[in-house]
């Protein structure tokens, strides 16, 4: 039975993960630099990334310090699915401002997030976890797509858990719901429903 | 000299997004790939946007910047040599 283990949630009210994995369990007033700042964490590559990809490191962060494991000890069987609404707009905002006609600067490290998927593969070099990588950009938050996406992951034989997260970002609103599914029944039920009210619960903190 | 390396810094900081680094932690003479800032290929990119967008200077072949960019001293060097504004 999939179980979800341990889940992250930052918004800009609130982060929090449960159980509390890292430095930080619960935060009010969010901001995601003083966010990276107060989880200590010393990864100068963060600075270069779009908000997405800030937004999906901190919720990796949130739910996967303190994992016990090996420094250097690489995780073949943990897979990521992402998923949300805007895609990477913000990213190509900015780099369409790169190439106006009267101003035509092409930025090499804005168009390099031009694509969503990116932040899968900065949480996956992050916390090496080399199983399949996905990204998919939905309506809303849809907590059936989500469960049966993951089910399909487990489904393929190929991984041992899954980190499943929503990742939404738009100009200065932004929100990661993170979830660490593992296929050991260790933890609450992964379901739709379970899903859903975990995600609303977190918005209404 | 003095004036443009300083200048430099601060550009390269605010282009390449350094966050935590300030223009006196970067050495006229330090290695900016390798075992200095630690800077990627993409870097190396956006170095060569910089030099274009405010020194109007156009490396069109890419593999110049290895000689260029090995310093913030050598690349004011180059600026002072070649800028066109």
């Amino acid at each position: 039975m999939l179980s979800i283990k341990q889940y992250s949630y930052i918004s800009p009210k609130h982060a929090c993960s449960l159980p509390p994995k890292a430095k930080i369990a619960c935060a009010e007033g969010v901001d995601l630099l003083n966010l990276y700042r107060s989880l200590g964490l010393d990864y100068p590559k963060f600075f270069k990334m779009d908000v997405l990809s800030k937004l999906g490191i901190l919720a990796a962060e949130l739910l996967l310090a303190g994992e016990e494991r090996g420094e250097a000890e690489a995780m073949e069987d943990r897979s990521i699915a992402c998923f949300n609404r805007s895609a990477s707009l913000d990213a190509d905002i900015a780099y369409a401002k790169t190439i106006q006609p009267q101003d035509f600067y092409p930025s090499p490290s804005l168009f390099v997030y031009t694509l969503p998927s990116i932040v899968t593969g900065e949480i996956a070099i992050r916390h090496r976890l080399r199983g399949e990588t996905s990204f998919y950009v939905t309506r809303e938050w849809d907590a059936e797509f989500v469960v049966e996406t993951v089910r399909q992951i487990f489904a393929v034989g190929a991984s041992r858990s899954v980190v499943a997260a929503w990742l939404e970002c738009e100009e200065d609103r932004f929100e990661a719901f993170m979830m660490l599914v593992g296929d050991d029944g260790d933890g609450l039920k992964f379901s739709t429903d379970i899903a859903n009210s975990l995600i609303t619960d977190l918005r209404l903190h | 000299m003095e004036d443009l390396i300083l200048e430099l810094k601060s550009e390269i900081i605010k282009a390449l997004n350094l966050e935590e680094i300030s223009p006196n932690d970067i050495g006229d003479d330090d290695p900016l790939f390798g075992d200095g800032l630690g800077l990627d290929s993409i870097d190396a990119l956006e170095l060569i946007v910089l030099m274009e967008k405010n020194y109007g200077i156009k490396l069109t072949d890419p593999s110049q910047g290895r000689d260029i960019f090995r310093s913030v001293r050598i690349m004011a060097e180059y600026i002072q040599a070649n800028r066109t504004k």
